[in-house]
């Protein structure tokens, strides 16, 4: 057998490297985020202490308020719920960071490696929100959906996170079985618009 | 033929004569051009009979320019892929090549064998004649059902295919307007200014509403100018989303409006550039509904004769299509709005013969223009029959009496081709209606207008009973601001000045609604009310005769209002002359409501992308792709495809399970398990929560081991097991069954938060974080070791125990547990490893022959251990101690745990409750139908007493005969005894009660 260890994100088989450079100015674009590392944090938010732990060792501060986000330098945190959130930090690097979480977060939280469950696929194009108003029922608006904010909704008949980077451009966070059947409705509706993978 | 009834162009015409676009009808081709609807285009080449009626088969022409046409609703499209049935050709924009036939009118619609039976009479066919005739004997109904619907016809669904593609969109705005008429125009305007975020919809090809067809100057200009003004300004500003071609079929509660945008029906057949229809799901803060208003068409003797049209549906005809659809105009009216159409009809060059006026007077501005043109007009009359067959020829006038209903005067004649009838106009309130407002009376308009509301709706315009024009705008203005500011944009001031309008002052009309005949109603000539369900004022005064007062009664026993249209044209007049024969006010006797759909939705659109391989998710592991390569059946199991069987060429599924069973005995197997629910439960508290969700007891659970587990409801009944392992001191991993695992998520989140809120401890799904491979068999050690760099022997790694190791250089955690009462080894690795590693442990075994298997054989190799599938030996009445495993309940466990209460329930006690046995048939070769129904005694009259059925069976090629698992009424006390199974074909088989492990009762073989 071979010494070399492949991966394989959600998104493998559709072998979406090969597409780069294929299509030409779609109004949607599509990248997959692979291999980064998820981690599931849950705990409670009133807790200074486990507060300040957060802070030791992502060096940004836990989103407290309801779909709200931060980035540092080393971690990305999506708030999910009012005692759960998504860190996502540097590919490889997420058994390190659930050491040190581990150690240095007090009382009572639960870290749970998510790495291989989930990928993320980056949306964006003048036809994003297009799109995406096909996918979720939830309000677009940059009144309602400001940059920075993160969704829990549905996305077309899975579930998804979606996060808003600019105004035309969204994170969604998705589960790994569910991501083909994802791949597969993101180019049905972006077909009118042309879909572009980078 | 040629366009005998188009006039000359004129600037307020809608249609591009320099586009002429061909089409077939009932096989006959035709000329129109574009901006015609197929009425339209019809009615321009002097067609007059386009259907025939539901029930007496008599000929139908167009009656309507919208969405109330009863008659004109056909077939259309070209192909068994693309036939749309039941769309309305008043609605329907032309097409090059469009294809469309009648739906009525079988075998065809000028020669119709069944219109003997209309034309012998009424007598014949009273309402609630197919009640009445058909439904004995009862048996027979569904013949019936079929020669009466292959006779009525209602259009044909596609027998192929939809080619078309259509999708769905979710919205969200401060305003959201139905209809671009004048008020539905001026309100998004005037919300739009106020920076709202507006949606404007409106079911026609162009926006403007009734002043697609008026005359009527705004400002001094044609009115078509006005909307294209407005229109210009709404699409520069980034705030408003236009809709035309948007039917808004329903109005939900919450402010939700559904509407369907008919993007390509109007291009042709199969157009692919986009979506054919699109649904969009609008969630609006406040809906402003301008609706408008239908005209609605008098009642009298044979009104039903192809000629015999709405007032205003001539003047949009004449207006906006350039078409007069006759030469020789009758106009009856209860008021001076219609007198427009005679004033239109004269102004095209043709002939009116007359106005029959049912007031008896007005002296109204264009009451006036017509009398200054020369037309004839005839007050205190009425048109009381009409003659013609195919088409009108003329028609009976005398003066009426409307207060005794009678005619009063002798008949006059009057040659004619065409009758135009107005009996006022109807407020649009269908979309009101759909969130449960009750429509009330407005005596001032006689019609219906919206109720109260309980939802952040607002009305204006010709809905609200406002006409004339300059308060039609004006209301709009004021309307649209109102509801920016209730959504919190704007001061509900608008800038917007009201346009020039001079409205023709209007003498009152009359509220009239069924003219009345020389001879009583129910021996007058057919006076139709509801045109598309053949209801006559006598059937309705008959249904009244025969006790049904409650107009619901009425509708339901005449059928008024039942067609397709919801009977848009013929409900207010039904209604009328009920509570006319009950001697009540209209008020009293009530309406009924409409529900969504406005109009017929198709299908397709209500599906949307949702179909075909998006029609639900299908769920995959790491390895699919291998399994695909490898040749899996698949399985679904919930959303998950997981591998049945891997066939090899030329062999039958049943010889592939015996080669993978027997591979799997004798040396090495290799499942996919990755779909396993699992769950990482953390926290201080878990195994004291474990304690409770489980019947067994964990307190005493070490690190570095598994147990089994069962899950029971409160009613102590078996709903999800699995294997749980001790991660740590206050961790763990559960699994549970592939379909149970959101469930059962749910299950604790559910008892943590609302009953032991005080236990610390958290549950995280990681389901899909790991790839599961089992290797089990005999040789699976030997296939482990080669890749795996922690010792496995049995001395280092025990049953039960789990382990974190390297595999193939991956991190893994490897679980000896066993689902197949073989050595196995569960392996898990992070998912972007699973194919790396499933891979590596298939170069591992293949000196060993290793030997992937699919949920099949899986099935079958722990059905001969006894060990249970949820959900398949389970089915929600099953508790435990049914099962023989009363060793998985705790006995001492300190709190209470779900399900126990339960179990001293009486009925749970019962020794005769269906429990789990094993069954062997006499003939080892037969396999036993699973549901197959079980008898203690062989020879018993039918119906059977029935003590139980079988849950599993299968042929077992390690044992060399078949087995199955089964429930049996007192079955576990009853082992050794024969038990009989009646089979659907007749047959009777015998099997013997027996344990359920049939294979390996000790277990020693997982434990080497």
């Amino acid at each position: 057998m071979s010494n070399s260890i492949n991966m394989e994100s959600p998104l493998h088989h559709a072998q979406l490297d090969d597409l780069v450079g294929q299509s030409g100015d779609g109004g949607v674009i599509l990248h997959e985020a692979k291999f980064l590392g998820h981690l599931n944090l849950r705990g409670n938010s009133q807790d200074p202490e486990f507060l300040a732990g957060i802070k030791e060792v992502l060096g940004v501060e836990l989103p407290l308020s309801a779909c709200s986000s931060a980035k540092g330098e080393r971690a990305q945190i999506m708030w999910l719920a009012p005692d759960e959130w998504l860190i996502v930090v540097a590919s490889g690097t997420e058994h390190d960071v659930e050491k040190k979480l581990r150690l240095c977060l007090k009382g009572h939280f639960a870290v749970s490696d998510i790495s291989g469950a989930q990928t993320i696929l980056e949306l964006s194009g003048i036809n994003v929100i297009d799109l995406l108003k096909k996918s979720t029922g939830y309000d677009l608006h940059l009144d309602s959906f400001p940059i920075g904010k993160v969704i829990g909704t549905n996305f077309a008949k899975a579930g998804a996170h979606i996060l808003r980077l600019e105004k035309n451009k969204f994170q969604l966070v998705v589960r790994r079985s569910f991501s083909d059947y994802i791949w597969l409705w993101i180019q049905q509706g972006s077909k009118e618009y042309g879909l572009t993978i980078t | 033929m040629t366009q005998v009834n188009r006039v000359a162009a004129a600037a307020n015409q809608h249609i591009n004569r320099n586009r002429p676009l061909t089409f077939i009808f009932n096989g006959k081709t035709y000329q129109g051009y574009e901006g015609d609807t197929i009425a339209s285009a019809l009615l321009a080449n002097g067609v007059d009979v386009i259907g025939r009626s539901f029930k007496y088969s008599r000929p139908r022409g167009i009656i309507t320019c919208d969405s109330q046409e009863p008659n004109a609703i056909f077939q259309v499209g070209s192909t068994q892929a693309t036939t749309i049935p039941n769309p309305r050709a008043t609605q329907t924009e032309l097409y090059q090549g469009l294809t469309a036939s009648s739906t009525n009118g079988w075998p065809n619609v000028d020669f119709d064998l069944m219109a003997g039976l209309g034309k012998i009479g009424g007598a014949m066919m009273p309402p609630g004649f197919y009640y009445k005739t058909f439904m004995y004997p009862q048996s027979l109904w569904m013949s019936y059902e079929k020669l009466i619907r292959k006779g009525a016809g209602l259009g044909c669904s596609p027998q192929q295919p939809d080619p078309d593609e259509y999708d769905k969109m979710h919205h969200h705005c401060d305003v959201m307007i139905v209809g671009a008429g004048p008020a539905g125009l001026a309100a998004a305007l005037a919300a739009a200014e106020t920076g709202a975020r507006v949606i404007i919809s409106d079911e026609q090809n162009e926006f403007g509403g009734h002043l697609l067809c008026s005359t009527q100057a705004i400002d001094g200009q044609l009115p078509s100018l006005w909307v294209k003004d407005i229109v210009d300004k709404l699409t520069t500003m980034g705030n408003v989303l236009l809709l035309p071609r948007s039917t808004v079929f329903g109005y939900y509660d919450h402010n939700l409006v559904g509407i369907n945008e008919r993007r390509t029906d109007h291009l042709g057949e199969h157009v692919t550039t986009s979506s054919r229809q699109r649904v969009h799901k609008v969630r609006a803060k406040q809906v402003i509904l301008a609706t408008g208003a239908h005209e609605r068409p008098l009642v009298y003797g044979n009104n039903d004769v192809p000629g015999c049209m709405l007032a205003n549906a001539v003047s949009t005809y004449i207006n906006r299509y350039g078409v007069v659809p006759g030469n020789e105009l009758v106009l009856m009216t209860t008021n001076d709005n219609a007198y427009k159409t005679a004033i239109d009809w004269h102004q095209a060059g043709r002939k009116v013969v007359a106005i029959v006026d049912t007031r008896t007077t007005s002296n109204g501005e264009l009451v006036q223009q017509a009398q200054a043109l020369g037309i004839k007009v005839l007050f205190g009359q009425g048109v009381i029959n009409v003659k013609g067959s195919k088409r009108v020829k003329g028609v009976e006038v005398a003066a009426i009496n409307a207060e005794n209903h009678s005619v009063s005067s002798a008949i006059s004649h009057y040659s004619c081709d065409t009758v135009a009838s107005s009996g006022g106009w109807s407020p649009v309130i269908h979309l009101s209606s759909h969130t449960g407002s009750r429509p009330v009376w407005n005596d001032d308009i006689a019609g219906f207008v919206p109720g109260e509301t309980v939802q952040q709706q607002h009305i204006c315009g010709g809905l609200s009973g406002v006409y004339a024009l300059s308060n039609v705008i004006s209301d709009g203005f004021k309307t649209g601001s109102t509801a920016a500011q209730d959504a919190g944009k704007g001061d509900g001031s608008y800038a917007s000045i009201l346009p020039l309008i001079n409205d023709p002052q209007e003498d009152p009309a009359m509220a009239l609604f069924h003219i009345p005949h020389s001879k009583p109603t129910s021996r007058a000539p057919k006076q139709f009310v509801d045109y598309q369900n053949d209801v006559t004022a006598a059937g309705i005064e008959l249904a009244n005769r025969e006790g049904f007062e409650s107009i619901e009664h009425v509708k339901r026993y005449t059928a008024l209002g039942f067609g397709t249209d919801q009977g848009k044209l013929g409900n207010i007049n039904g209604m009328a002359i009920t509570a006319k024969s009950l001697n009540k006010t209209i008020p009293e006797t009530g309406t009924t409501i409409f529900r969504p759909m406005y109009t017929p939705t198709t299908f397709g659109a209500l599906a949307g992308a949702d179909v075909k391989h998006l029609f639900d998710p299908a769920r995959f592991s790491a390895m699919h792709k291998w399994h695909l390569d490898n040749g899996a059946e698949f399985e679904d199991v919930g959303q998950w495809k997981r591998p049945w069987y891997f066939a090899k060429t030329g062999e039958t599924m049943q010889q592939a399970l015996e080669r993978e069973c027997l591979a799997t005995r004798n040396s090495v197997g290799i499942l996919d398990a990755s779909t396993l629910g699992k769950i990482d439960i953390q926290g201080k508290d878990a195994r004291e929560f474990l304690n409770r969700i489980y019947t067994n007891p964990w307190s005493k659970l070490a690190v570095g081991k598994c147990r089994y587990g069962v899950m029971c409801k409160e009613d102590g009944m078996v709903f999800d097991d699995g294997v749980t392992a001790c991660l740590g001191e206050n961790r763990f991993i559960m699994t549970t069954t592939t379909g149970g695992a959101a469930g059962v998520l749910q299950w604790l989140e559910l008892w943590h938060q609302t009953e032991w809120p005080e236990l610390e401890v958290y549950f995280s799904t990681v389901t899909d974080h790991w790839s599961t491979m089992t290797i089990s068999g005999p040789n699976s050690r030997k296939v482990l070791e080669k890749i795996c760099d922690v010792d496995v022997s049995n001395d280092n790694f025990r049953y039960m125990d789990w382990i974190e190791a390297t595999v193939a250089g991956v991190k893994a955690r490897i679980f000896r547990i066993s689902f197949t009462g073989e050595l196995s080894f569960e392996i898990n690795v992070q998912a972007n490893y699973g194919m790396h590693t499933w891979q590596a442990v298939m170069a591992a075994g293949q000196e060993f022959d290793i030997t992937p298997y699919g949920t099949e054989t899986m099935h079958i190799l722990r059905a001969e251990k006894g060990f249970i599938i949820v959900g398949q030996d389970t089915d929600g009445s099953v508790t435990p101690q049914d099962l023989d495993m009363d060793w998985v309940v705790g006995k001492k466990k300190e709190f209470s745990f779900i399900g126990k209460r339960s179990w001293t329930r009486f009925d749970n006690k019962r020794d005769d409750r269906k429990q789990m046995v094993g069954l062997k048939p006499k003939d080892p070769k037969f396999v036993l139908p699973e549901g197959a129904q079980i008898v203690f005694e062989k020879d018993q009259p039918i119906p059977m007493t029935m003590v139980g059925h079988v849950t599993s069976s299968y042929y077992s090629a390690c044992m060399g005969y078949s087995f199955a698992l089964a429930v049996v009424k007192g079955g576990i006390s009853r082992k050794g005894q024969s038990v009989f199974l009646p089979l659907s074909d007749g047959t009777t088989v015998e099997a013997e009660i027996c344990s359920p492990v049939f294979y390996d009762p000790k277990g020693d073989r997982q434990n080497v």
